[in-house]
């Protein structure tokens, strides 16, 4: 009976059929080589400048792991005209909010404000660029706050071995420097000079090496204007030559135990190294994600959790990277079940991945999922201008805001069959037992 | 919809942007507030007592629902965990639909709702609105409770309580809740395994009946809808809810701690200490000193760059964050909160910066630019918010359910703007309590809980009071420290000769002449003694002159003087004597494979380790110095155990080698502490003493 009422009432509804509105934006270059993207959207009194550089924990000396989070700490203890200490001081009495974060390719920096003070935002993030204040003091204090940070990340947090990839990385790449968490090493920091610092800041903080964003309430005019003010006097730096190492391809599964004295139920880690991000496959292994874990008739959470009751959760998810991503599926027992146990049962859906095609309504539901996803993931404009930061500088596509989800409906029930049986098989993959400490 | 355009006196500094010549040397100014549109909802109730609000904002296709129901705190008792359990085991399905086909419907639409006990959300693309609205409605409103869905959820949640255990964060927020409120209180209560046993399916559908009322439930929809059609859909979907109100129970609010105090947890496993300063406050939004309180917690550690975290992030480098908040509560169950984890060997003085930060913002006025700031702040939160739709509805919410007055929202900025520094010392002093202050810390005791004893706050230790992990009061725990992985005796050893002097050095010592003097009953007492590297040793003991005991070995022969009295060693002495009948004993335990490394004990307020060098003799070495700090001798008499202790403290350093200038015996109740008076290298030692 209720089916009915729906039915009718649904005749009242002018269903809008549209997508997302597209983002429109405008990009071009500073004569330093600084790329500039600028997002116009006067619905909100909003403004975000923020400036992503293109360098993260792979850029590292092996010897000296964590600096790139490192020198993320160290670029708000002040500049030439911001007095140390001032920084958060100065955002947050105009209003604003900001923050920043490190991956293992970039560094992200932003800050939000109500519009009025857009200038200010041009004003911080061009005397970060041009003149940081870089001395023992800064390193020194920093030093122990980037340790309180690991401690609290993840020594003492459950599954931080997992979270952030300490127990993971250092098993699925040996030459290339993803084998190396973001966190790195607090010896390596200990052991880290002044010059050190110095020398990574000439190196990889300069405008050839980064993207400006500004989003919101602008005038695009006057923006240009004050960008060209405050930015266009900063140096250019040397070009940036990579070439990371190479990995072999894993043609046995790597069986591993890790420990984690904050745990009392153990968790399954199975993580394949996948391609780079911009590869047309990591957007499939991303459907497959979705497939296996988003949602409660997902094939894993509806199997594991909901139908055997094996599992307390699963979940599987692509970390997307630069030159290599990695695949991960976790899965926690519920009660006493054994890992072994929760093995098989992945492995028994990967397995009809591999051969059989998924069904046409499956097929749709995660084309459905993936437009929701796409509505909402532009729906901040903070959030617009770390898409747009991002693709320009790790998918050298700025536009792809607007077009990946043409992307994710060119994949077809094939490619999703044969992206699996290129990348998930066991003898490419770790087998990783994260035990509680006290099951040693 | 109505829109209402509430121009915002601004209280800033205003200058109008110009494109002048840009100096950075100078901060920019702000250009001048910008208008807010502070919109409000469409509001309206049903005959159920159910209000709805609806705001349309159409700049992206997507509409989100959220059903909250505004019921006063419930205590679960010993069935803790049944309303948790109900919010779980609802969308299993509904009197219409099986369990598989509802879920799969939602996936299906890209689209998710969940349940809770207190209502469900839901979100969706528009074109998807009315389907996922009528599929919320029919699981909140026509629910099935599955035996088998209800033994599910109840062993996940048993599970999750167990994926807690070692969870420091975990156990210090159920701890810090059941101290500050009281077990017995909604808000102190917490679910355990046996709790969650005593829970039966009965238990959740009686607590869906009595507790899933519209009368105080609001529906709140925003996004790209209609407002006139999603009424009808609404009243559709909603009206069969009976009208019906759920018990309201209150409770009596919590008293705070007579006196400050700790309130300490073991945890073994941490490598952080949570810190969190608690006390119980009566402070409603609706309270007219709301703003004040605000500004007082925004600068004490409601910022980045409040007086906490500059203090203990950026000025000591103790912790990653500290903060501070004021929760308020229309029941007057509020709590003032402040926190961090920080590394265990800063715990002590972490407790001491936090304190001396709540008593600064108690004692001292506040910077007028400082006041300024966090109003700055505010302004620009407020302003920001506005960016996403739903925030007009929960400022709408909130005046329901926090009984505000209608301009509250609309007045806001005006009301912080009008706090004074005299109104936040105020607020401070009456919501920040420093003489009654609950200092809940969850760590390793083993390291942390020797500064924390020591802690004193404004000049008086501080009570430490010590519960398990489930808030229980308990006797002070003994802390054992665990020796670090791969760490042997002979590293200890090794660390001790190193401290000393090191090994090359001390082979040089043919001979070492030492006198030391002790005070007994106000009679002074005389010992000297003499050893050589060739298993020689001398002591003798006087009192006045007279020889109270003299002991001689000399390689494999030796006699005790016990008041005139001559007695030859046993063989067992003798024995014993190869180890210590020399210059520095220590060289002979190099890779000595009888002795051993026997743990970590503390020695007069530091951590040393214990070496068990025989059944008779264990030496401590301190993990910081390496040095020796401490002899403990088993010897029996007449069939009896005894035990003595030699305490080395004081070394000063002779030719290069450190020596322990002031040694203090214990035997039970009784102590002496020799000073020694002269040390001779080389010197004044010769065969014939041995004799």
């Amino acid at each position: 009976m209720k089916r009915t009422i729906l039915a009718i009432t649904s005749l009242f509804f002018t269903v809008t059929n549209g997508i997302a509105q597209e983002v429109a934006f405008e990009e071009y270059d500073l004569e330093n080589g600084l790329h500039v993207i600028l997002h116009q959207d006067n619905s909100a009194p909003v403004v975000t400048t923020s400036v992503m550089y293109h360098v993260g924990s792979k850029d590292e000396n092996p010897e000296r792991t964590g600096f790139a989070h490192f020198f993320e700490h160290l670029l708000f203890e002040g500049t030439k005209n911001i007095e140390r200490g001032e920084w958060f001081n100065i955002v947050s009495s105009n209003g604003g909010s900001n923050n920043a974060n490190t991956t293992t390719d970039r560094t992200y920096y932003y800050e939000t404000f109500p519009s009025n003070n857009l200038k200010l935002g041009l004003w911080m993030e061009s005397e970060r660029m041009l003149h940081p204040v870089i001395n023992q003091i800064g390193v020194d204090t920093q030093n122990e706050v980037v340790k309180e940070e690991k401690r609290q990340r993840v020594d003492n947090s459950p599954y931080g071995g997992l979270i952030y990839g300490t127990a993971v990385q250092p098993h699925l790449f040996k030459n290339h420097p993803y084998r190396w968490s973001v966190i790195g090493s607090m010896e390596h920091l200990d052991a880290a000079s002044l010059d050190e610092f110095i020398a990574f800041n000439n190196k990889y903080y300069v405008p050839n090496n980064a993207v400006l964003v500004v989003a919101g309430d602008i005038d695009i005019d006057e923006t240009k204007q004050l960008i060209k003010g405050y930015f266009g006097a900063v140096p250019k730096g040397e070009p940036i030559i990579r070439n990371f190492p190479k990995e072999q391809p894993i043609t046995q599964e790597i069986k591993v135990t890790e420990y984690d004295s904050n745990i009392q139920i153990p968790a399954l880690a199975l993580c394949y190294r996948t391609p780079a991000m911009t590869e047309k496959d990591a957007y499939v292994l991303n459907m497959i994600s979705t497939y296996l874990s988003d949602g409660k008739t997902s094939k894993l959470y509806k199997k594991m959790v909901d139908e055997n009751k094996s599992a307390l959760q699963v979940f599987a998810f692509n970390r997307a990277q630069e030159d290599y991503s990695m695949y991960n599926i976790f899965a926690l027992p519920l009660g006493d079940k054994p890992l072994s146990l929760l093995e098989t049962e992945i492995d028994e859906e990967i397995t009809k991945l591999q051969t059989e095609l998924i069904s046409q309504k499956d097929y749709q539901k995660l084309q459905n999922k993936l437009e929701n996803d796409f509505v909402n993931s532009n729906s901040s404009i903070q959030g617009i201008a770390n898409s747009l930061a991002r693709n320009y500088m790790l998918y050298d596509d700025t536009n792809l805001i607007n077009t990946e989800i043409e992307i994710y409906r060119s994949v077809t029930r094939e490619d999703i069959r044969n992206v699996a049986k290129k990348y998930l098989n066991k003898n490419q993959r770790l087998k990783l037992e994260y035990l509680p400490e006290s099951a040693k | 919809m109505k829109i209402k355009i509430v121009s915002i006196i601004a209280f800033l500094f205003c200058v109008v942007l110009t494109q002048a010549q840009i100096d950075r040397s100078k901060q920019p100014e702000p250009g001048p507030t910008p208008k807010i549109n502070l919109g409000q909802p469409e509001t309206f109730q049903l005959n159920n007592g159910l209000t709805v609000m609806i705001v349309e904002n159409h700049k992206l296709p997507r509409v989100s629902v959220s059903l909250s129901i505004d019921n006063a705190p419930i205590y679960e008792g010993n069935k803790a965990g049944v309303s948790s359990l109900t919010g779980s085991v609802l969308g299993s399905g509904t009197k219409n639909m099986s369990k598989d086909a509802f879920n799969e419907r939602i996936d299906y639409l890209g689209a998710s709702i969940n349940y809770g006990s207190n209502g469900a959300s839901a979100s969706c693309l528009s074109k998807y609105f009315e389907e996922i609205l009528g599929l919320m409605a029919d699981g909140a409103l026509n629910p099935v409770f599955p035996q088998e869905e209800f033994e599910k959820q109840r062993e996940q949640l048993l599970t999750g309580l167990k994926s807690q255990e070692k969870d420091v964060a975990a156990i210090s927020n159920r701890v810090k809740n059941a101290l500050a409120y009281g077990k017995e209180h909604p808000y102190g209560e917490f679910i355990t395994e046996e709790t969650v046993n005593n829970v039966t399916l009965n238990d959740i559908k009686n607590f869906y009946s009595q507790y899933f009322a519209p009368e105080k439930a609001y529906l709140v929809i925003v996004g790209d809808v209609d407002s006139k059609q999603t009424k009808k859909l609404v009243k559709k979907n909603f009206s069969i809810w009976n009208k019906a109100k759920a018990p309201q129970v209150s409770y009596s609010a919590p008293n705070n701690l007579q006196y400050t105090q700790i309130n300490f947890v073991d945890m073994p496993n941490a490598v952080q200490s949570e810190i969190k300063v608690v006390n119980n406050i009566d402070l409603k939004m609706s309270d007219p000193d709301y703003f004040n309180a605000l500004m007082a917690n925004h600068i004490l550690g409601g910022s980045f760059g409040s007086y906490l975290n500059m203090n203990l992030r950026e000025e000591h480098g103790f912790t990653y964050g500290a903060r501070s908040s004021v929760n308020t509560d229309k029941y007057g169950a509020g709590l003032f909160q402040a926190s961090a984890k920080v590394r265990n060997a800063v715990t002590d003085s972490s407790v001491v910066e936090f304190m001396k930060e709540i008593n600064r913002i108690r004692t001292e006025d506040v910077k007028e630019e400082t006041l300024q700031n966090a109003k700055a702040k505010y302004l620009g939160n407020f302003v920001m918010a506005l960016e996403n739709p739903s925030t007009v509805a929960r400022y709408a919410l909130n005046i329901k359910t926090q009984n505000l007055p209608e301009d509250f929202y609309e007045t806001y900025l005006q009301k912080i703007n009008a706090v004074t520094v005299a109104d936040v010392k105020n607020a401070a002093n009456k919501y920040f309590l420093y003489d009654n202050a609950r200092i809940v810390i969850v760590g390793k005791g083993s390291d942390v809980i020797d500064g924390l004893e020591n802690t004193k706050l404004n000049g008086k230790s501080t009570v430490i009071k010590y519960y398990d992990k489930f808030a229980k009061e308990v006797e002070k725990p003994e802390f054992k420290k665990t020796v670090p992985e791969g760490l042997t005796a002979n590293n200890v050893v090794e660390k001790y000769l190193k401290a000393i002097g090191g090994v090359d050095k001390l082979k040089m010592v043919k001979s070492i002449y030492k006198t030391a003097e002790a005070e007994m009953q106000g009679m002074s007492i005389n010992m000297e003694v003499k050893t050589t590297p060739n298993n020689q040793m001398a002591v003798d003991i006087k009192m006045m002159g007279n020889s109270l005991n003299k002991q001689v070995v000399n390689g494999d022969k030796g006699y005790t003087v016990v008041q005139g009295q001559r007695k030859e060693m046993s063989e067992e002495d003798l024995k014993s004597s190869k180890l210590t009948a020399t210059t520095f004993p220590e060289l002979k335990y190099i890779n000595n494979s009888d002795i051993s490394l026997n743990g970590i004990e503390n020695v007069d307020g530091q951590d040393a380790y214990a070496l068990k060098v025989s059944d008779k003799l264990t030496s401590f070495y301190s993990i910081e110095s390496g040095l020796k700090v401490k002899d403990l001798i088993s010897t029996k008499q007449n069939g009896q155990d005894f035990s003595s202790s030699i305490y080395y403290n004081n070394y000063k350093e002779v030719d290069g080698i450190k020596f322990p200038y002031t040694m203090s015996q214990t035997f039970g109740p009784q102590k002496m502490d020799f000073e020694v008076k002269e040390i001779k290298i080389n010197e004044g030692v010769s065969d014939a003493d041995f004799n």
